[in-house]
């Protein structure tokens, strides 16, 4: 109800008046927009927009949306903390004598956010898309060796293999195999995951919302929104600013928020991995003798610490394979300045080695992971000449072709050791060809025995130690940062995050 | 000879040494040079020295520069960080130069279809900003110090065409010009023995701009990681590798910038103290800026 007064202030007071109002309106209003999204359990991130803007949300594309996709997607089989195979979708799993089929028994009741059900369908079309050429997934080259899904009934498919392979349900764990809808078609975007997609545009906000109905329960969180930000600083100055509540931090950042009460930093054991790529097929690196010689010169414990800081990594003697796999060689290797030279010595060269090797500035220690090295080995005799290669073109122009510095993410023994070492392998970097390794592989893949398949997996990276082409000295551990709010994430890689679960404190 | 004295060392520093910036100048170059002389002798530590038990540490006896995040020693780093990039501007700068003044006397003075040809071309490449013209050859002969030389002797030389015909042009149609060509004298000759002794004041000043701009062009590439190669200390290398420790090191950041930026100024104010002494108007503007 409205009540008009006889007027009796001055002009000056009703200025101020009129004043107060105006910068009080849009404060009110900000004011509201805060109490909402306090009331709104929102958990702001950002997106590094690393395909400029044609992120997908197809899993198996080139340029998925990984951090979106994981959220919005569920697999059949995930990781346990141990790095072993637990039920996701699947509940179980079994293989023929052979390992050419296996079986797979369904979880029931789980809906996608379209309301459909989530059947054995959706496992065959989701699985023999990956074949699809039109697509040019990534994904052909770990599970191209699927034939076929067969439905058995709406609970249980049967996967039929071209190969026999006893480590299909860790292939099945990999982050990008996440079960679509029958028929889904892009733009995708409809899952089974613990969130739902409300609005997408990569290169600006990106919003999730919780699927209620998820089958291991409602999220804790409202919403999950994703914020476009390049530039690794930039998202740290965000993070620092309160503008985001979760990001990746490197090194140098981390001690940006020692102490602060307001952030929780974590620390995780990880997989990635920078190396030096040897090009085991020109010579006189086509020599066993050298390519050891280049990798035993090394001080492993110096330069994890060199690069990472004390205590953020593990050491790794030349095996990709991250420390939490189950397949993992753990094997001793102190650098051998001695070893160095005497097989130098025995492959012609006493009087040490030149070589040149390639880094580019494209990740942040790239560079100095090649000074390092140029640095420790010149003890041996290895006289390295460093180039540093113009990033533009870096993969497709050096790598694969000089002795180059490299970088990979984790991903499960089977896949790396297949792809990065199998002769032959589209993306073998150092043209490493051993026929006794290649065939340790096909014996490993057809055992179904665990710990068999462990032993010749492991024989397979003893042979990489001491006659491959690729120095991996650590991999290094992965960090984080939250806003202190944040609930639920424990510090383990991010694909053990339980997102449902993650929620904000008030 | 018309009207020109030669460029005689001893009077330019007379000249430049007569004014109180040309002083500090040349004091902040000389010491430069000396530092980049003297460096392997004087560098207290192995700048190549990584040490996993020494990272980041701040100023100490031991550092007194501190240490950067492979634990090496920055004060032994800043005093050898110059050395490579001022032999790379020496040899790029006597390049750029060479031809440039070559082209840009020879154009002015035989004029007509060749001096516009020639000068559509160097405008042509001027439209090119420098750094991308100089990436795309260190993309294609790549990063090396050998291969830096010619490069920005190319690059940098083109500005010195515009300036070598400008300042031909002032006299080719002087009488002393007309008369050497009267006598039959060559073009070579004409431009050796009567245009440069009259030019050479203002190719000596822009000579020594030049310097200074390729040292940071070079800087500038070590800073993108296309110039002086590691394990040779280079003060673009080290401000590239220390900005994202800024915050937690910025010992490892300031003394790199420290010397580059003295070492630029210095010979700017020297530059500058000298073409006011020869009443050369000098072109201020750096290439490509």
């Amino acid at each position: 109800m409205f009540s008009f007064e006889k007027q009796t202030r001055t002009p000056i007071a009703m200025i101020l008046s009129l004043s107060a109002k105006v910068l009080a309106t849009p404060l009110v209003i900000l004011m509201t927009l805060a109490s909402a999204a306090q009331a709104e359990s929102v958990l702001r991130r950002a997106n590094d927009l690393s395909f400029g803007g044609s992120e997908s949300l197809d899993p198996i594309s080139a340029n998925r949306f990984y951090e979106v996709n994981d959220l919005i997607y569920s697999r059949l089989i995930r990781q346990d903390v141990d790095g072993r195979p637990a039920p996701e979708l699947a509940q179980t799993w079994t293989a023929n004598a052979t390992a050419t089929e296996w079986t797979l028994t369904l979880l029931p009741g789980v809906t996608f956010h379209d309301g459909s059900a989530f059947d054995a369908a959706d496992v065959k079309f989701t699985l023999e898309r990956v074949k699809d050429p039109a697509l040019e997934s990534p994904v052909t080259d770990v599970l191209g060796f699927i034939e076929a899904v067969d439905v058995i009934d709406p609970l249980t498919a049967r996967i039929r293999l071209s190969t026999p392979h006893a480590g299909l349900p860790l292939l099945l764990m990999d982050y990008r195999v996440r079960m679509l809808p029958e028929g889904a078609a892009a733009p995708y975007g409809v899952g089974t995951g613990p969130f739902k997609l409300d609005s997408f545009d990569p290169e600006s906000t990106t919003i999730l919302s919780a699927n209620t109905a998820y089958w291991e329960g409602a999220p804790k969180l409202d919403k999950i929104e994703f914020t476009a930000i390049p530039d690794s600083e930039a998202r740290n100055q965000a993070m620092l600013g309160g503008q985001i509540d979760y990001n990746g931090l490197t090194r140098d950042q981390e001690p940006l928020y020692a102490g602060n009460p307001d952030f929780t930093v974590q620390s995780y054991p990880a997989g990635g991995w920078f190396g030096i790529a040897f090009q085991s097929n020109q010579p006189p690196l086509d020599d066993p003798r050298i390519r050891k010689a280049l990798r035993i010169a090394v001080d492993r414990a110096e330069m994890l610490a060199l690069m990472t800081g004390e205590g953020n990594g593990i050491v790794s003697c030349d095996t990709p394979v991250m420390a939490s796999d189950p397949f993992r060689a753990n094997l001793d290797c102190p650098q051998d300045i001695a070893g160095a030279k005497a097989l130098l010595a025995q492959a012609g060269y006493p009087d040490g080695i030149d070589i040149e090797v390639f880094t580019a500035d494209l990740e942040p220690g790239m560079v100095q992971y090649a000074e390092v090295y140029q640095q420790q080995v010149a003890k041996a005799g290895i006289r390295v000449k460093l180039t540093v290669a113009p990033s533009d073109g870096y993969w497709d122009d050096i790598w694969l072709q000089k002795n180059a510095v490299t970088s990979w993410s984790q991903r499960p023994a089977d896949q790396f050791l297949n792809e990065a070492y199998r002769s032959g392998g589209a993306w073998n970097e150092s043209h490493f060809a051993n026929a006794t390794f290649d065939a340790l592989l096909d014996q490993a893949r057809a055992t179904l025995d665990i710990d068999k398949a462990r032993a010749l997996y492991v024989q397979a990276q003893e042979i990489l130690f001491n006659e491959g082409g690729t120095l991996i000295a650590y991999q290094e551990n992965g960090r984080r940062v939250m806003t202190s709010r944040v609930t639920g994430i424990a510090p383990q890689d991010e694909d053990y995050i339980r997102w449902h679960l993650v929620g904000m404190a008030e | 000879m018309r009207g020109a004295r030669p460029l005689a060392v001893p009077q330019v520093l007379h000249d430049v040494l007569a004014q109180r910036s040309g002083r500090i100048g040349f004091v902040i170059v000389c010491l430069h040079l000396s530092v980049a002389v003297a460096a392997p002798m004087i560098a207290p530590q192995d700048p190549a020295h990584q040490d996993a038990a020494a990272m980041l540490q701040s100023p100490s006896l031991a550092h007194w520069f501190g240490t950067d995040r492979l634990g090496r020693d920055v004060f032994s780093r800043t005093l050898l960080g110059g050395r490579e990039a001022m032999l790379i501007a020496t040899l790029a700068t006597v390049i750029a130069m060479a031809w440039g003044s070559a082209l840009g006397i020879l154009a002015a003075l035989i004029g007509g279809r060749t001096d516009a040809i020639v000068m559509r071309f160097v405008d042509a490449m001027m439209s090119i900003p420098w750094i991308l013209m100089v990436m795309l050859f260190v993309a294609a002969l790549g990063s090396s110090s050998v291969a830096l030389v010619p490069v920005l002797g190319f690059s940098y030389g083109l500005s010195v065409v515009y300036l070598a015909r400008a300042a031909t042009l002032d006299f080719v149609t002087r009488d002393f010009v007309v008369a050497a060509q009267i006598r039959g004298h060559s073009r070579w000759s004409i431009a050796a023995t009567e245009l440069l002794p009259n030019v050479q004041d203002s190719l000596a000043v822009q000579g020594a701009m030049q310097w200074s701009w390729i040292l940071l062009a070079v800087s500038s590439l070590s800073f993108l990681g296309m110039g002086v190669a590691p394990p040779t200390p280079d003060w673009g290398q080290m401000i590239a590798d220390a900005r994202g420790i800024m915050q937690r090191a910025p010992w490892a950041l300031i003394w790199p910038m420290l010397a580059l930026s003295s070492l630029v100024i210095g010979m700017n104010l020297a530059v500058d103290a000298w073409a006011r002494a020869t009443g050369v108007e000098r072109n201020r503007r750096v290439p490509g800026a």
